[in-house]
């Protein structure tokens, strides 16, 4: 087993994979930020049910529930070029492969983040609504001070979940040929014939960030835990 | 370029022949991952010492590794296992027939046992000790009282975690075709090796992921009515 992992080795890959964990990142927080905002969109969309936009978006959910990421990684890869071409004649063939990655995960994480909005939000009681209502203030007013507030505190565990799962998600972006954290490794294993000691390492990554941001989470959801008792009437 | 229908036709055919292997794998993984992650979750409910933190450390360190990162991985001990194992077994195989489905199982069932178990845990949490007491009041054992008693009413209450389960081990399959294995995924793109358009493939690959999940969610769904009946709430 000497030859197949040696600590040496294992070492010496450290500082070579060290800054590709800011790709990961990169990613996470493009999915995070837009896909929040697109999340928000949906989950507002979906409670509105307005004809027509409500099936287009349970589909779109329900594509992006059913299908795994990596399918739709290469189906936007290969397809959005295609599809923009014979539609409106754009060429985005030069594009940069990270761009198709962002827009996975911001649609990935729209579909996902707007079922998770719009439970959070359909799990306040109507009465605030109406409670809200009750002191004259107008219906924008009341969703942003009352209701949302409290959605927000019934989001957090899922939210926690849901970014872990997109860190791990990013591992399958070197498939596309981007060099991130799996790429480098990959390439830094080819080169000197031993991919173990890289590949370690990257788990190792993964697992420390992944047990740091439950922790966050943990701390986050107990932070915010207060008024959940309800009112007794 | 353009959107050929006859080669998405192609690509749909040899993605639906495929898709018996994808279905293998995430049954496979299913199977295994309801019955050792229902034995977890017991183990770890009667917090039986050493074993259930042992297990408790063990899962949580194993759901930060990746899918991918954990296929990768094992995909390679298994190249620099596999020749030493057809020896030791004196097989007479070539080792570079030895297909490296292996690992595309053991990396899916592991992940599905941590994800599982986490679902079990949650349910049998759910469970009332009321329940617990009452089967021992009656002299059932330890043991018929989990059988009899509890796990029928874990069903109901697991099942929406299991449908959520079951689609991240079907969407887990797909990672397989990373390390070369023949699924849908790989299969479906074999036409668009001649004419290096791919898009037709990966629509097709996405058409019968979709539609697999669907049929099967539906299918859950049905199995969760029919035993929403094992937990009647007192009035």
């Amino acid at each position: 087993m000497n030859d197949v992992f040696s600590i040496e080795r294992f070492l010496g890959v450290i500082p070579k994979l060290i800054p590709y964990i800011g790709i990961s990142i990169k990613i996470v927080l493009y999915g995070l930020v837009v896909g929040s905002i697109l999340g928000i969109i949906v989950a507002v969309l979906r409670i509105k049910r307005i004809p027509v936009i409500n099936q287009i978006l349970s589909v779109y959910i329900s594509f992006m529930r059913g299908t795994s990421m990596l399918v739709q990684l290469m189906l936007i890869y290969y397809g959005l070029p295609v599809f923009l071409k014979s539609l409106f004649g754009i060429d985005i063939n030069s594009w940069d492969k990270m761009l198709f990655v962002y827009m996975t995960f911001i649609l990935n994480e729209g579909a996902f983040l707007g079922e998770l909005f719009r439970a959070a939000i359909e799990s306040v009681p109507v009465d605030q609504t109406e409670a809200g209502y009750s002191v004259g203030l107008t219906g924008p007013q009341t969703f942003i001070h009352i209701v949302l507030p409290q959605a927000v505190k019934t989001a957090i565990p899922g939210y926690g979940v849901d970014i872990i799962g997109m860190f791990h998600n990013t591992s399958i972006a070197f498939t596309l040929g981007v060099v991130d954290l799996v790429g480098r490794a990959k390439t830094l294993g080819t080169a000197s014939g031993h991919e173990l000691e890289a590949y370690a390492f990257v788990a190792l990554i993964y697992i420390v960030i992944s047990i740091l941001l439950r922790l966050l989470f943990y701390v986050l959801d107990k932070k915010y835990s207060f008024g959940r008792e309800g009112v007794k009437s | 370029m353009g959107f050929e229908y006859d080669n998405f036709l192609d690509s749909l055919h040899y993605a639906v022949y495929y898709l018996p292997i994808t279905a293998k794998l995430a049954f496979a993984a299913l199977v295994i991952g309801i019955i050792i992650g229902l034995i977890v979750a017991i183990i770890r409910y009667y917090r039986i010492p050493v074993l259930s933190q042992l297990l408790s450390v063990l899962i949580t360190v194993y759901q930060g590794i990746p899918t991918m990162v954990a296929l990768l991985l094992y995909n390679l001990l298994f190249s620099f296992l596999i020749g030493g194992v057809v020896e030791g077994l004196g097989l007479n195989v070539e080792v570079r027939d030895v297909s490296n489905i292996v690992v595309g199982y053991i990396a899916l069932s592991l992940f599905a046992i941590t994800s599982i178990s986490e679902t079990f845990r949650g349910a049998i949490l759910s469970i009332d000790k009321i329940q617990f007491e009452a089967g021992y009041s009656i002299g059932l054992t330890k043991l018929q009282t989990l059988y009899r008693i509890i796990i029928p009413q874990i069903i109901p209450t697991a099942i929406p975690g299991l449908i959520n389960n079951m689609v991240g081990i079907i969407k887990g399959t797909s990672l397989v075709s990373a390390i070369g294995i023949m699924e849908v995924m790989n299969a479906s793109i074999i036409p668009c090796s001649r004419t290096y358009s791919f898009v037709e493939g990966y629509v097709a690959a996405a058409l019968v992921y979709w539609a697999f999940t669907l049929v099967l969610e539906t299918i859950a769904k049905g199995i969760e009515k029919k035993t929403k009946g094992f937990r009647k709430q007192l009035g």
